[in-house]
């Protein structure tokens, strides 16, 4: 009931602030509009910069208080399942220090591998709550570090929109920036990725993207190397907090390359990108986990290839003022042909050793990337889902934008056209193009508004005829002579209905956010017919019963997609995770998954697995359980061992796949099959259904009498949702008859990055180990 | 032509055995000889049962029945028929060819007595005779759940046979050669004009092109083109044609264009509204201008508005 009472509450506090904040906005774009005119006449600057000062704080608070949805009905508890890796990580940190984190080698993941964690991890995310972290503590304010790790990406959002803020100003004006930063506090497109509680890289990395294109702007704006200067340590600040950096270094190359083909060279230019792209580049190979590739992998050989572009360009502009017309001509001839060759080669040898194509390939062909569901196209139905109104009034700001062109705009051109081509190709990327959308959206409202809204105030005190400042011309004349020339109420109709869109678009974020974006994941909730709730906390019951009933160094197998959560909250040693480097070692467990119990067995016992743990959604209707990944297991074992598994082998002759009596005998007898059902065919859910109905799949399972060898049952949650199995050991060894004993070589199940060599002392270990056993 | 000899009734054992293999290295040879020249045999009816059916046998043969003549009209044959070249130039050219896999395709209208004798009664159907005894279920390839695509058409071969083949493509040249065109004829385009190089300038030319970016990526046509979905759909059984898909996990094309053509119609709106504010003009025609803009954002949004609910089941506001 508490519940109940606060979320409509809350609902309509997010909301009202925010129409709240958006009509205080129209006013302020129109002042800010003004600003250049009026100066100091009709309004004391103080108002307008306190003007901004509220919307921005409220603004904070409205993006801030509707990313709270998860904490308030269920508890402060990190989300799904990278964040469970992101918050053990900054746990370890912040118990052990910063050095042993850089150093930490986790041999609790990827059993018997291990992983070097300080070497494979952007560090930023870690970095940043540990600071906050330690920061508090000095202040004596005790707080836990989960609950820093809960809020940080609220909080960051906060800062988001107020670099988002700066940026807009930068491109139009401060209208059209307060406008910005109302939107992206609310927009669902960035709070599907910063809610509290979603402890993920993305949370603090949006703002390290926003303020550097902020700085970037700035810099190219003032051609101070200050700027450029405080654009590369923001720069590096997205490197180590984000794989997204490359976008960044893609696109300002981009910018400098476009504004060069325009014509718009200037010193200032040259300044920023030199400064930035060296000092950028020493930076961000300071982060292990980059290393050298800034200077070896392709997608930052665009930056590498403006930069010296723009070195010849300069030096050509240089020299064009020292050199007779004839000789310079000559000289260009000599120049351009020289590059075009040193292009064409590089261009050769490169598609030669075909280094960007196999990565490419590599990503398009391997299951394991195939299967997760972030790495889908988009359909439109997203784009709208995510940003509503704005997705179809950004366009008009990108028209704006174009028409009244200018260094900062041709940047903001670019941004858009880059960012939603790349949302539409991978769902995961509308990421990145919700921030542009807010700023472009904000400047055509803030357009419109500005015509509309300010109509009345200027009627009242026609401004002083002083334009001198302000690269936007269009403001000069047109923006008070038409006060009488529109009638009024046509522009009350238009303020009015504009209005109601935005209001719409808040009511619309707040539904989404609560609805869609707000589930932790770990622990579900279901509604009754009247209202309310029940809590089904299975996941945390099981990883809290490994972590109390079980030996610590006991190794759990189980799909990759539980592995950071076992590792997070039951403390326990895991064979795969969801850091998924080594792919054989996860197909060897999807082999495991997918062969029956006695070819499982041996598989389990060469890995040293003491408890399975899998996720069976059959009796509360669960969609998201083993059974229903179990083909990609099926499909990835398949790549490494095709000899053994096979993926037809698991339809039936029809071709569906099915686990009631006509489905394939090898699924039936497969191990997961026989670990999610073993025993439900005696469970009776419901008077209407016979025992043994799966609610998932809808069906009646066709192996209802279950028997386990290797296994046995360890524990089952409440709701059945987590089955964890214990792996018996061996039986005592059966007398030996005195035939001669057959002593040859059994096959080994070890992954093939062991057998490689690269740890070769560690597989050897192994190897010892299993000839003692 | 020959006919075929039963063990049992031989009368000289002896001579029937020198007999089979002469005929086998006979038969091997041949086989060299035409995938010497074509990396895939065409087959008809009485070649077909002469090598690939009829033992002695100590290879593998690959069978593609196909229908390619044009007024079959199997678009699907030609697109397996394609994939089936270049695996077959693979093993053809690669260090590994040898006598024991060969690659041969029946078309239905050469042999379409093979046809009947298989009982088969659709195409592309490929299957894999092997060197002992009578091709199993396996042995036929499912086409309907991997598809054809030439690697897993390897893999399936390396599964029947433990010959691997290593598919190598040859590198796409048409792509390469179309954009030099387009680049060419761009450039001699500027270079006939270049007096008058203004057009570059346009920047309605440029933020023209932009916003069809940005439309045709916002109404998804990026997962049109990676998916495939229909046109439209038909219902069988009344004949209506439903244009826009029922779930917000698909779309249509035709469903895509109505999105993107909302979405210009907004966006269009905002601008004329725009228009209507800062151009000096005729009061009269700038409020129609005004009032036309704000009807054309606020139908189209409602109309999209209402086309999102119908998908996405379950939204509460209209």
């Amino acid at each position: 009931m508490a519940e109940h009472h606060t979320a409509p509450d809350y609902k309509h506090k997010a909301s009202s602030n925010a129409a709240g904040a958006l009509s205080g906005n129209g006013r302020a774009g129109s002042s800010g509009g003004s600003g250049g005119l009026s100066g100091g006449l009709t309004q004391p600057a103080g108002w307008q910069s306190l003007l901004s000062f509220t919307i921005l704080f409220l603004a904070w608070l409205a993006g801030f208080s509707s990313r709270l949805f998860a904490v308030i009905r269920f508890e402060s508890i990190i989300h799904e399942f990278d964040p469970w890796f992101n918050y053990r990580s900054t746990h370890h940190l912040t118990t052990n220090g910063f050095y042993e984190f850089l150093n930490w080698f986790d041999e609790r993941a990827w059993y018997p591998l291990g992983r070097i964690v300080g070497g494979t991890v952007y560090p930023g995310l870690m970095l940043t709550a540990g600071l906050i972290h330690y920061v508090l503590n000095l202040l004596n304010v005790t707080v836990h570090i989960r609950d820093v790790c809960v809020f940080l990406a609220p909080v960051f959002s906060g800062l988001t929109s107020i670099s988002t803020f700066l940026l807009t100003r930068e491109l139009w004006n401060q209208g059209a920036g307060l406008l910005a930063a109302c939107f992206i506090a609310i927009v669902p497109g960035y709070i599907s990725r910063s809610v509290a509680g979603s402890f993920d890289n993305e949370g603090i990395a949006i703002f390290a993207l926003q303020f550097t294109y902020y700085l970037w702007v700035k810099s190219v704006k003032t051609g101070s190397v200050f700027w450029a200067i405080a654009c590369c340590l923001s720069y590096f600040y997205m490197v180590s907090a984000w794989g997204g950096y490359v976008f960044i270094i893609n696109l300002i190359p981009l910018h400098v390359f476009v504004l060069l083909l325009m014509q718009r060279f200037s010193r200032r230019l040259y300044i920023a990108y030199s400064t930035f792209y060296i000092v950028g580049l020493v930076l961000s190979m300071q982060i292990p986990f980059v290393g050298f590739q800034p200077i070896r992998t392709s997608e930052h050989m665009a930056a590498a290839g403006v930069f010296a572009l723009l070195q010849a360009y300069a030096f050509l502009q240089y020299l064009k003022d020292r050199l007779t017309r004839q000789e310079f001509q000559t000289l260009f001839f000599l120049g351009v042909s020289l590059a075009a060759g040193v292009v064409f080669f590089t261009v050769i040898y490169l598609t030669y050793t075909g280094e960007p194509y196999h990565h490419l390939y590599a990503k398009i062909h391997i299951p394991i990337i195939a299967s997760v569901s972030e790495h889908q196209p988009t359909t439109w139905v997203s784009f709208f889902f995510d940003l509503h109104i704005l997705v179809c009034t950004f366009p008009a700001g990108l028209w704006f934008c174009i028409k009244n062109i200018n260094d900062e705009r041709v940047f903001v051109a670019l941004y858009a056209i880059s960012a939603v081509y790349f949302a539409g190709v991978m769902v995961r990327l509308m990421l990145t193009l919700t921030p542009v959308v807010c700023m472009l959206s904000a400047i055509a409202f803030s357009n419109v508004f500005e015509h509309y809204l300010g109509d009345d105030m200027k009627r009242e005190k026609p401004p002083a005829e002083d334009s001198s400042d302000e690269d936007d011309k269009r403001n000069s004349g047109n923006l008070y002579d038409k006060a009488g020339k529109v009638r009024k109420h046509v522009s009350d109709i238009v303020t009015m209905l504009m209005l109601m869109l935005l209001m719409m678009f808040a009511v619309h974020c707040t539904w989404v956010t609560s609805n869609a974006y707000s589930s932790p994941s770990v622990v579900l909730a279901s509604y009754n017919h009247d209202g309310s709730r029940n809590i089904l906390d299975d996941f945390r019951e099981a990883y809290y019963w490994l972590r109390q009933n079980t030996d610590e160094h006991a190794r759990v197998m189980s799909w990759w997609d539980y592995g950071y959560q076992i590792a997070g909250m039951a403390n326990r040693t895991t064979l795969v995770d969801n850091n998924t480097w080594n792919n054989s070692h996860i197909a060897l467990v999807g082999k495991a998954m997918s062969s029956n119990e006695s070819a499982a067995y041996e598989i389990m016992k060469s890995l040293d697995v003491d408890y399975v743990l899998i996720i069976f959604g059959g009796v509360i209707g669960y969609s998201g359980d083993d059974i229903n990944k179990f083909l990609w297991m099926v499909r990835i074992a398949e790549g490494e061992h095709p000899k053994d598994i096979r993926e037809s082998d698991y339809f039936t002759p029809q071709g569906e796949f099915r686990v009631d009596k006509a489905g394939s005998p090898t699924l039936l007898n497969c191990l997961m099959y026989k670990m999610s059902y073993y025993r439900f065919g005696e469970m009776q859910l419901d008077f209407r259904t016979p025992p043994g109905f799966d609610r998932t799949r809808n069906a009646e399972i066709g192996n209802k009498d279950i028997r386990l060898k290797h296994l046995e049952e360890a524990f089952t949650s409440e709701h059945w949702l987590v089955r964890i199995y214990r792996v018996k050991k061996e039986d005592n060894r059966q007398g030996l008859d005195h035939k001669p004993r057959n002593l040859s070589q059994k096959q080994k199940y070890i992954s093939k990055k062991l057998m490689g060599g690269k740890c070769a002392p560690r597989g050897a270990w192994l190897a010892w180990r299993r000839g003692a056993l | 032509p020959r006919p075929l000899l039963t063990g049992h009734s031989c009368p000289s054992c002896q001579l029937f055995l020198s007999g089979e293999q002469n005929m086998l290295a006979e038969k091997v040879d041949q086989m060299m000889e035409w995938s010497s020249r074509r990396s895939v045999i065409r087959m008809n009816g009485d070649k077909f049962r002469r090598f690939v059916k009829a033992p002695p046998r100590n290879y593998s043969v690959i069978v593609m029945f196909t229908a390619l003549q044009p007024q079959r009209q199997c678009s699907v044959c030609r697109q397996a028929n394609e994939e089936y070249q270049v695996l077959a130039n693979s093993w053809r050219y690669s260090s590994a060819f040898s006598n024991k896999l060969f690659f041969t395709v029946v078309d239905y209208d050469e042999g379409a007595d093979v046809f009947q004798q298989l009982n088969m009664n659709s195409a592309p159907t490929f299957m894999h005779f092997p060197s002992k005894g009578k091709p199993k279920r396996a042995d036929t390839f499912d086409l309907q759940r991997i598809g054809f695509a030439s690697e897993q058409l390897a893999k399936w071969i390396a599964d029947r046979t433990d010959v691997q083949i290593r598919v190598f493509r040859p590198p796409n040249y048409s792509g390469t050669i179309a954009l030099a065109l387009l680049v060419s004829l761009v450039g001699g385009l500027l270079y006939l004009r270049r007096n008058n190089l203004e057009f570059i300038y346009n920047k309605t030319g440029w933020a023209m092109a932009a916003l069809c970016v940005v439309f045709a990526m916002t109404s998804g046509q990026m997962w049109n083109h990676i998916r495939g979905p229909p046109y439209a759909h038909k219902n069988p059984q009344n004949g209506q044609v439903s244009y826009i898909h029922g779930s917000s996990q698909a779309q249509f094309v035709a469903e895509s264009h109505i999105i993107l053509l909302l979405n210009a119609a907004i966006s269009m709106g905002m601008v004329l509204l725009n228009e209507a504010a800062s151009s000096k003009g005729d009061v009269g025609k700038r409020r129609i201008i005004c009032l036309v803009g704000l009807g054309l954002v606020v139908f189209f949004f409602s109309f999209l508005l209402s086309i999102f609910r119908s998908k996405y089941h379950g939204y509460p506001y209209r």
